[in-house]
C-alpha cells in the first residue's frame, strides 16, 4: 500500500541490511587468510560487493578509518563475471538471484569468503549464508567450503552460527 | 537518491551525531560483538526507523514487539497503544475507535486496512470490530495515521488510517502454538509455516477463541458472549526485485443476544499482491481481491456483502527532484440486505462502484532539507459527483535528527447505506428515521503542524497540533413523517497529539502518549435536528498513558501501562484510570509464560454508552503460553 507502508518496509529492510553489513566487517576479525592473499605489504583489505548497492554503501561508510589485519579496507563495488582477484571476501546479493550458483563457482577454491543471503546458497558453494529467524538475522556456517579456500573460521564465529555445516 | 539511502545517510549521521555528542568515539553497530549483533532484534531496530521516519503526517506505529508485550488479545486491544487513537470497549464484541474525535459504535471517519485490504462496511462507512482478526503473532507491525489520508488512501480517511500489516511467510517459518485460559476470555492458535520451492513461503493458521459476557453496573448480566474461530494462509514468493503474495482468511463467530436467537457472522477474503522494481528504480504493485462478509442479527436485520476490489500505483522519479507515486482503483460491492420490521435498507439490494485516480510528487526544494507534496484524489462513489481530495505538505529537516512538517488538506466522507438508505421502522410511516435522499458527503478541511525530533540515540518525541473545519455533517431533519437524515451540522475540532519514548537504560524503556481535544460542533441556522451535535459521537477531552517496559536477568519481562481516559459528555460517561500489567518468562526451546492482567485499579468500569444500557468492563486476568517450535 501507500508510501508509508514502502517507507517503513524501506527502513526494515535497510535496517536487515545495515546489521549485515557489520556482520561482514565483523567476519574479518574472525577469518585467518592464507598471507599469499594479499600482493603487497601495503596491499589494503578487499571486500567485493555485488547485487547490493545500498549494502555496499553502509559497508562503505562502517569502513570508513577502520583497518582490517592492520590494513586499510576497501569495498569494491563488482559486476558479474568480474575477477576475484585481490578480494578477501565476497558477498553476493539477494538480487542477483539464480545468477549466484555462477558467481560462486567462479570465486571456487580460491581464497575469498563468500557471504550470501539467499535460500540454499550454502549448497552452491557459499562459505557464510545469512537467514532471517526471529526478527534477528543470523548466519549458517559451510566449512568444508571454506576449507578448500584454505581459510580457518574462527571456534567463536561458529559459536554464534544458527548452523554449521561440517561434511559438503 | 533512494528512499532507503537517504534513510541510510540519515543513520549515518545519527550515529556520528549522537557519538559526538554522546561519547566521542564512533558507536555503531560495527562497534558490536558478534553475539550482540546475532541478537539485534530488527523490531527494535526498525523501532529506530520509525522514530526518524520522514513522513510528514502524524504516523504513530506499533510493533510487532509492542502488541506481544501488552498481552493484547485481539486488534481492538492492540490498538490501544497507539496515542493517537481513542479505543473505547463497549461490551464483549463491540468497539468504538476513533481518531480526532466523532467517537462512536458507528465512527465512520477511519479508514481500516489488513495487509491491503479494506475492512470497514459500505453499509456505514465504520467498522464490525468484531470480525476484524489475524494470528496477532503474525503481525509485523499496525501503523496508525491519524488526519486525513485520503489522497493517497481513500475517501473515509477523514481523521485517519489504521494499517495492520502481517510478516512475510519467510519470516514466519516453523511452528507457533499459542494458549491461553482467563477470567474473561480463553484462546488457542497454531500457525505452521514451510518453503514453497526456491523463493517461496507459506503460512497456515488457525485460532478459536470465547469470551464471556459483560455485565451492567447493577451486576445485571448483558447476554454478549461470544465465540469465534478463524483459520487463514499467506504465501509469498520471490525478491524486493519482483515479489508475489496470496493470502486469505475464513472466519465464523456467534455472539449472544438477548431476544431471538444468536447473532451469526461469517466471512472470507482473498488476496494477490504483485510487486516489481523495474529498471532506474521504479516500482509497480497491482493488488486485487475479494471478500466476502455476512452478519445475521435475528429480529433486526441479516446482511450479505460481496466485494471485489482492484488497484494499480505506480512509484517512479522524475528527474533528481521528483518522486510521483500514482495509481487507481476500482472496487465493488454487491450487498444485500435482508430487512426486518424493525428497520430496513432500501432498496434491499444494491450495486456499489467506486472508482479513484491519484497522483502525488514529493518535490525536493532544497536538497532533502525541504520538501514538498502535492497530491490530489479524484473519487467516484455511488452517490455523489466525483470528489476531489487534494493536500500539500512540506516538511523541513533541519538535520537528521528533527523534522518540522506541515499539512493542509481537504478530506471527504462520502455517502454510506446508511446515509440515504436507512429506514425505522421497516416499513412506512418512517417515524423514527428515514435516509436522506440528497445526503452529500462530509468535508473536512485540516491544517496540520508537527514537530518529531530525537534529541539523542535514547530518546524521541512527536508533536502535532491540528485543527480541522467540518461541514455537511450528518444530523437529523424534520421530515414528512419523522427526521430525515441530512448534512445541517458544522464545526471545529481542535487538538494535540503528542509521545514520546525514552530508552532509560539497555533494558528499560519508557513511552508515553497524550491527547487533547476541543471539538466544539453546533447545527447550521435552520437545521431542525432534534438530536443535536451529542449524535455525532462522544469523545474525551483528554487522554494520556504511560508504559514500562523491562527486561529482567533471567530472560524475564515486566511491562506496564497505565492509562487514563477523561470523560465522556454524552451521554456521560466517568473518566477512568487503568492500569495493565504484563510479567513474562522465557524458557528453552522457544516457550514464553506470560501473565497478563487488565483494569487492576477497580473491579469494573464503563467506557461508552448511556448508563442505563452500557456494559462494565471488568478486570482481567489471563495467563498465556507461546511456543515457537
Amino acid at each position: 500500500m501507500a508510501p508509508i507502508s514502502a517507507l517503513a518496509q524501506v527502513d526494515r529492510t535497510a535496517a536487515e541490511t545495515q546489521i549485515k553489513a557489520a556482520f561482514l566487517y565483523k567476519f574479518s576479525g574472525f577469518v585467518e587468510w592464507p598471507p599469499k592473499v594479499f600482493a603487497r605489504p601495503d596491499s589494503p583489505f578487499t571486500i567485493g560487493v555485488i547485487g547490493a548497492d545500498e549494502l555496499a554503501a553502509e559497508l562503505e561508510q562502517i569502513v570508513k578509518g577502520r583497518t582490517v589485519l592492520e590494513r586499510a579496507v576497501v569495498v569494491r563495488r563488482m559486476r558479474r563475471g568480474e575477477s576475484v582477484a585481490g578480494i578477501q571476501m565476497l558477498f553476493i546479493g539477494q538480487a542477483e538471484g539464480a545468477r549466484l550458483a555462477e558467481i560462486l563457482a567462479n570465486a571456487k577454491g580460491q581464497s575469498v569468503l563468500t557471504v550470501t543471503e539467499s535460500e540454499d546458497a550454502l549448497s552452491h558453494g557459499s562459505m557464510i549464508n545469512f537467514v532471517f529467524v526471529d526478527d534477528k538475522v543470523r548466519f549458517d556456517v559451510a566449512l568444508p567450503q571454506a576449507e578448500r579456500g584454505a581459510l580457518k573460521i574462527s571456534a567463536r564465529l561458529l559459536a554464534v552460527a544458527r548452523k554449521v555445516v561440517t561434511s559438503s | 537518491m533512494s528512499a532507503a539511502r537517504v534513510w541510510i545517510a540519515t543513520i549515518a549521521a545519527l550515529a556520528a551525531f549522537a557519538a559526538n555528542a554522546q561519547t566521542g568515539k564512533p558507536s555503531d553497530l560495527a562497534d558490536l560483538s558478534l553475539e550482540e549483533l546475532a541478537n539485534l532484534e530488527i523490531t527494535s531496530v526498525s523501532r529506530r526507523a520509525e522514530r526518524l521516519s520522514d513522513a510528514p503526517a502524524s504516523v504513530f506505529v506499533i510493533t510487532g514487539d509492542d502488541i506481544r508485550r501488552s498481552g493484547a488479545t485481539s486488534i481492538p486491544e492492540a490498538l490501544r497503544l497507539a496515542p493517537n487513537l481513542e479505543v473505547a470497549r463497549v461490551d464483549a464484541h463491540q468497539y468504538a475507535i476513533s481518531a480526532r474525535g466523532f467517537n462512536n459504535t458507528i465512527a465512520n471517519k477511519l479508514l481500516v486496512l489488513i495487509d491491503g485490504r479494506t475492512v470497514y462496511t459500505p453499509l456505514f462507512s465504520g467498522v464490525f470490530w468484531d470480525a476484524q482478526d489475524t494470528l496477532l503473532e503474525d503481525v509485523d507491525r499496525i501503523e496508525v495515521i491519524s488526519g486525513p489520508g485520503a489522497t493517497l488512501w481513500g475517501a473515509n480517511a477523514v481523521n485517519g488510517v489504521i494499517n495492520v500489516i502481517t510478516r512475510r511467510a519467510a519470516e514466519t517459518q516453523g511452528t507457533l502454538l499459542v494458549a491461553g485460559a482467563g477470567n474473561l476470555e480463553r484462546g488457542a492458535a497454531a500457525r505452521q509455516g514451510g518453503k514453497l520451492g526456491t523463493d517461496g513461503a507459506f503460512r497456515v493458521y488457525g485460532k478459536i477463541s470465547d469470551r464471556d459476557h459483560t455485565s451492567r453496573a447493577n451486576g445485571t448480566s448483558v447476554p454478549d458472549s461470544w465465540d469465534s474461530g478463524q483459520a487463514g494462509f499467506r504465501a509469498d514468493w520471490g525478491t524486493a526485485a519482483g515479489a508475489f503474495t496470496l493470502q486469505g482468511d475464513a472466519y465464523r463467530g456467534t455472539i449472544d443476544q438477548a431476544t431471538a436467537g444468536d447473532i451469526r457472522i461469517s466471512g472470507g477474503n482473498l488476496l494477490a499482491r504483485w510487486a516489481r522494481q523495474l529498471a532506474g528504480g521504479d516500482r509497480v504493485q497491482v493488488q486485487t481481491y475479494f471478500d466476502n462478509t455476512a452478519r445475521e442479527i435475528p429480529g433486526t436485520f441479516e446482511e450479505r456483502l460481496n466485494i471485489f476490489d482492484v488497484e494499480f500505483q505506480h512509484a517512479l522519479r522524475a528527474g533528481s527532484q521528483h518522486s510521483v507515486i500514482w495509481g487507481g482503483g476500482y472496487r465493488r460491492a454487491d450487498d444485500h440486505v435482508s430487512n426486518t420490521a424493525a428497520i430496513a435498507f432500501l432498496p434491499a439490494d444494491r450495486n456499489l462502484r467506486w472508482g479513484n485516480l491519484f497522483v502525488q510528487d514529493e518535490i525536493a526544494l532544497r536538497g532533502d532539507q525541504l520538501r514538498l507534496t502535492l497530491g490530489t484524489k479524484a473519487q467516484s462513489n455511488p452517490y455523489t459527483r466525483t470528489e476531489f481530495l487534494p493536500s500539500a505538505r512540506i516538511a523541513w529537516k533541519p538535520d537528521a535528527s528533527r523534522l518540522v512538517w506541515s499539512a493542509l488538506s481537504r478530506a471527504v466522507r462520502a455517502p454510506a447505506r446508511l446515509d440515504r438508505e436507512l429506514f425505522v421502522p421497516g416499513q412506512p410511516p418512517f417515524f423514527v428515521l428515514a435516509g436522506g435522499p440528497d445526503f452529500r458527503s462530509e468535508i473536512s478541511n485540516v491544517l496540520e503542524l508537527g514537530y518529531r525530533a530525537q534529541p539523542s540515540r535514547r530518546a524521541s518525541y512527536s508533536v502535532t497540533l491540528f485543527h480541522s473545519v467540518h461541514d455537511h455533517l450528518r444530523s437529523l431533519e424534520p421530515g414528512p413523517a419523522g427526521p430525515v437524515i441530512g448534512n445541517e451540522m458544522e464545526g471545529k475540532t481542535t487538538g494535540i497529539e503528542a509521545w514520546g519514548s525514552l530508552q532509560v537504560a539497555e533494558r528499560w524503556r519508557l513511552s508515553a502518549g497524550l491527547l487533547v481535544l476541543d471539538q466544539n460542533l453546533r447545527l447550521k441556522p435552520g437545521s431542525g435536528d432534534t438530536m443535536g451535535v451529542a449524535a455525532a459521537g462522544n469523545d474525551p477531552k483528554h487522554q494520556w498513558s504511560l508504559r514500562s517496559s523491562l527486561d529482567l536477568p533471567g530472560r524475564q519481562e515486566f511491562d506496564v501501562m497505565l492509562r487514563h481516559v477523561g470523560p465522556l459528555p454524552s451521554p456521560a460517561v466517568p473518566g477512568y484510570t487503568a492500569l495493565d500489567a504484563r510479567y513474562a518468562w522465557h524458557f528453552e526451546r522457544g516457550l514464553e509464560v506470560a501473565l497478563i492482567a487488565q483494569n487492576l485499579f477497580d473491579r469494573s468500569h464503563p467506557e461508552f454508552g448511556a448508563a442505563a444500557t452500557r456494559s462494565e468492563i471488568e478486570r482481567g486476568l489471563f495467563l498465556k503460553l507461546r511456543w515457537s517450535l
